[in-house]
């Protein structure tokens, strides 16, 4: 599944990233494969959501999200 | 001073500070120079180029506090620059030494950067900033485990806090930078010797640099033409896929880093942040709205009830000058362009300086805070179907305000569609400067009393006036969506950085850099339009003026009352401005705004008021010619309210005609301070110009059918 999909404080570990032209803006932040993500926040009607990853919290919309191939642990 | 000032021979050793965002690199900056900074400009972009002087034991040094960026590859006009400077392509910005802060809670994604850095073969120092924070996280950081992996000097500090500083400048002044070797070959993820001839066009030694040229080279504007075309060239001679390469790198270099910071790093727990607590508020589908409404109506509040304390005085001080000017100095046109035409001219920008400083001091709290970047992660989606992005948020609220600070903020968002949108359309919010306007008029029209038992009437149409800024904005968004077209694809990713204590003397220091990039960028423009105004207003067919001039000498020495004479003097000027060329423009254009309900005596307080809205209101006591205090609302409003169309016998300021002008006002460009900032943002005179094309189109258009319906 894709991080989009994560329920509410749940954690993933991220498996694989989607080709996009901004897949490396993804793996600059530090969401690489292999690391854990867990979503904190999710802004309403499908707005943004905000993952913690190792000890920072990052904003993604959905779309962007989506690029990231998960596994809920 | 206790040493002999030298003259330098060489010039100051450049350094500059780098780091990825929100890691208190401007703060250390800052306290390196302190207000001893240069704004400019960097060639080819937005970018405010920022610089101050260091002096440590009688030597000075230039420092550049580049841009934040997590990487060397260029997404934004930001990370160009950063990409332009580290990679030595600038001539004139090439540092000598590099300081590298990195966040201690962060210290992978700092080190990819330090990493990539380290593969320029730069001379290069890191900085361990926020270590109180890691410390409070029992998060032991081994500084000699990092420094026996990257091969390069490392200092730990606390930047918020002070601490560290003095070991800064003392490391910048020993120059205890070092290259250090390899991080990662490039050989590891591409074939080097494509890159030979690259290496020998840019004249680079490090197959690090040949490849950041290759890859990014023509994303960099300020690069030559020639050089552009050769990179393009060379891309289309190779059969190397180059973005595979990157990605590459990307998951080497995080593995490498991966490695180091299992030795170096010793978590011991991890505790719970206090920042996800106040997070469950702050970032609350309801509550979190409510706050942020709540906020606004505080600093808004605060900037009407603080800025216009100053505002006034400037106002009187400059009013006060011109008047002593044209006293004391001998009549003549000399004379009358310093006190009618420079005075208010400098006047006109300085008043914008309280309202400027405040809003950024307010912004910079926020964003110092951490309070920013969650309205941004709030606001996205509410933003998005407008062709805004989520940091499109921060101009628009400024505007209520004043546009000038808002298109200033602009420059934040990176996606170029998604800026150029929320610059054209940050104008439209009404300002502070619409309120004199709406004011006068609404208290001619608006009968001032209360329905529903408790409604103001005058307050509902005011707040209509602000609604009907928003709908302009909003229906002006979308249909830019529609039109412009880019390549960029919008994102949003966003860090929500831990909430801490606003840093005040970064604060002050923000206020003090907005409003001097204001008064010396857009000053200029606002003045030369000040002194052609001046001059379309004072003078006119020479004829005409001396016999008015003439008719008026005649009169006033037929009379002795202070009265009298003051009336005279009032009706006088009136003529004097009916006649001069804005005069003659304002008849000119009748017949066009006729049919939204004003006459030419308004036509000549539509082109004055191009300067600044609030004009209008001078100008209409003037050319009506209300003698007595023109700031007195209650006088220009009886007289107004009296005024009568020689035509129809109808009231001048009827309730078509008002109304039709607030909608003018609400919509009209009729700010040259704004046009000159939207020129400064947007590097030229396009954007500025449809901006005012259609802004007037938009208010006129809107004007005409207000007043059809209320006629």
């Amino acid at each position: 599944m894709t991080a989009d999909l994560i329920p509410l404080s749940k954690s993933a570990i991220i498996k694989d990233i989607a080709n996009s032209p901004l897949k490396i803006n993804l793996m600059e932040l530090g969401f690489l494969p292999g690391k854990t993500i867990t979503l904190q926040h999710i802004a309403p009607m499908n707005g943004p959501m905000a993952f913690r990853l190792d000890e920072t919290i990052l904003a993604l919309r959905k779309t962007e999200a989506a690029l990231l191939d998960v596994q809920i642990l | 001073m206790s040493e002999p000032t030298q003259t330098p021979l060489v010039k100051p050793l450049k350094i500059a500070i780098i780091g990825n965002p929100n890691v208190g690199k401007s703060t250390i900056f800052n306290q390196l120079t302190g207000l001893n900074q240069k704004i400019g400009n960097y060639p080819g972009v937005t970018v405010d180029k920022k610089t101050g002087v260091m002096t440590h034991q009688g030597s000075t040094y230039e420092i550049i506090d580049l841009p934040g960026t997590y990487s060397l590859y260029p997404n934004s006009e930001d990370e160009i620059i950063a990409h332009r400077v580290l990679n030595q392509l600038s001539e004139v910005e090439r540092p000598d030494y590099v300081l590298m802060v990195v966040d201690s809670l962060q210290v992978s994604r700092g080190l990819f950067l330090a990493s990539q850095l380290i593969d320029l073969g730069l001379n290069l120092a890191l900085v361990l900033n926020m270590a109180d924070m890691a410390e409070k996280q029992r998060l032991e950081i081994k500084g000699y485990e990092l420094f026996k992996s990257l091969g390069v000097p490392i200092l730990s500090t606390d930047a918020r806090g002070a601490k560290g500083i003095e070991q800064i400048r003392e490391l910048i002044h020993q120059k205890n930078f070092s290259k250090s070797s390899e991080f990662l070959s490039v050989s590891e993820y591409l074939d080097t010797q494509i890159l030979s001839d690259v290496k020998e066009k840019f004249e680079v030694k490090n197959d690090y640099q040949a490849y950041q040229i290759l890859r990014f080279g023509l994303k960099d504007k300020g690069l030559s033409q020639e050089k552009r075309d050769w990179i393009a060239n060379k891309l289309k001679s190779i059969h190397v896929d180059l973005p595979a390469a990157q990605l590459e790198e990307t998951k080497l270099r995080y593995r490498k880093i991966t490695g180091i910071i299992e030795k170096a790093l010793n978590k011991k727990e991890i505790k719970e942040r206090r920042s996800s607590a106040i997070d469950k508020i702050i970032l609350h589908p309801v509550f979190g709205y409510l706050i942020f409404a709540a906020i606004l109506l505080v600093m808004f509040q605060a900037i009407f009830a603080w800025a216009s304390v100053p505002m006034d005085l400037i106002d009187g001080f400059f009013a006060d000058l011109g008047a002593w000017v044209s006293t004391s100095l001998p009549d003549g046109p000399l004379t009358s362009l310093l006190a009618d035409g420079i005075i208010p001219g400098i006047g006109g920008v300085v008043i914008f300086i309280p309202q400027i400083a405040m809003l950024f001091g307010f912004l910079a709290i926020l964003e110092d805070t951490g309070y920013m970047s969650r309205v941004v992660f709030l606001m996205d989606r509410w933003m998005r179907p407008f062709g805004l992005h989520g940091k499109s948020i921060v101009p628009l609220v400024s505007g209520v305000a004043c546009a000038i600070p808002g298109v200033m903020a602009a420059r934040n968002i990176g996606n170029w569609k998604e800026k150029i949108i929320t610059i054209m359309v940050t104008p439209l919010m009404s300002c502070s400067a619409r309120l004199p306007v709406y004011i006068i008029l609404i208290g001619l029209v608006v009968p001032n009393e209360t329905v529903l038992g408790f409604v103001n009437m005058q307050a509902l149409a005011l707040l209509a006036l602000y609604l009907l800024g928003v709908v302009g904005v909003l229906v002006t968004a979308f249909g830019l969506k529609n039109i412009l077209k880019t390549a960029e694809k919008s994102f949003l990713m966003v860090e929500l950085p831990s909430y801490r204590t606003p840093r005040w003397k970064d604060v002050v220091i923000t206020m003090y850099n907005k409003s001097k990039t204001f008064v010396t960028e857009a000053g200029k423009v606002i003045l030369a339009i000040s002194v052609i105004l001046w001059v379309l207003g004072s003078y006119g067919p020479p004829s005409k003026m001396d016999e008015i001039r003439a008719a008026s000498e005649l009169r006033l020495a037929e009379v002795n009352s202070d009265e009298e004479i003051e009336t005279i003097e009032a009706e006088t000027s009136s003529l004097l401005l009916e006649n001069s060329f804005i005069g003659i423009m304002g008849r000119a254009i009748e017949p066009a705004i006729r049919p939204l309900g004003y006459d030419w005596k308004i036509g000549i307080a539509l082109i004055t008021s191009f300067a600044a809205r609030e004009v209008f209101v001078s100008t209409i006591a003037t050319i009506y010619s209300i003698g007595g205090d023109p700031e007195d609302d209650s006088t220009i409003r009886e007289k107004l309210d009296s005024q009568i169309n020689p035509v129809t016998g109808d009231k001048v300021f009827n309730k078509a005609t008002a109304f039709s002008l607030m909608v003018f006002y609400a919509f009209a460009m009729q700010c040259m301070s704004t046009l000159a900032v939207v020129y400064r943002e947007t590097k030229g005179w396009k954007w500025p110009l449809i901006q005012t094309v259609y802004m007037t189109v938009l208010a006129y258009v809107s004007a005409l059918i207000t007043y059809q319906i209320f006629s």
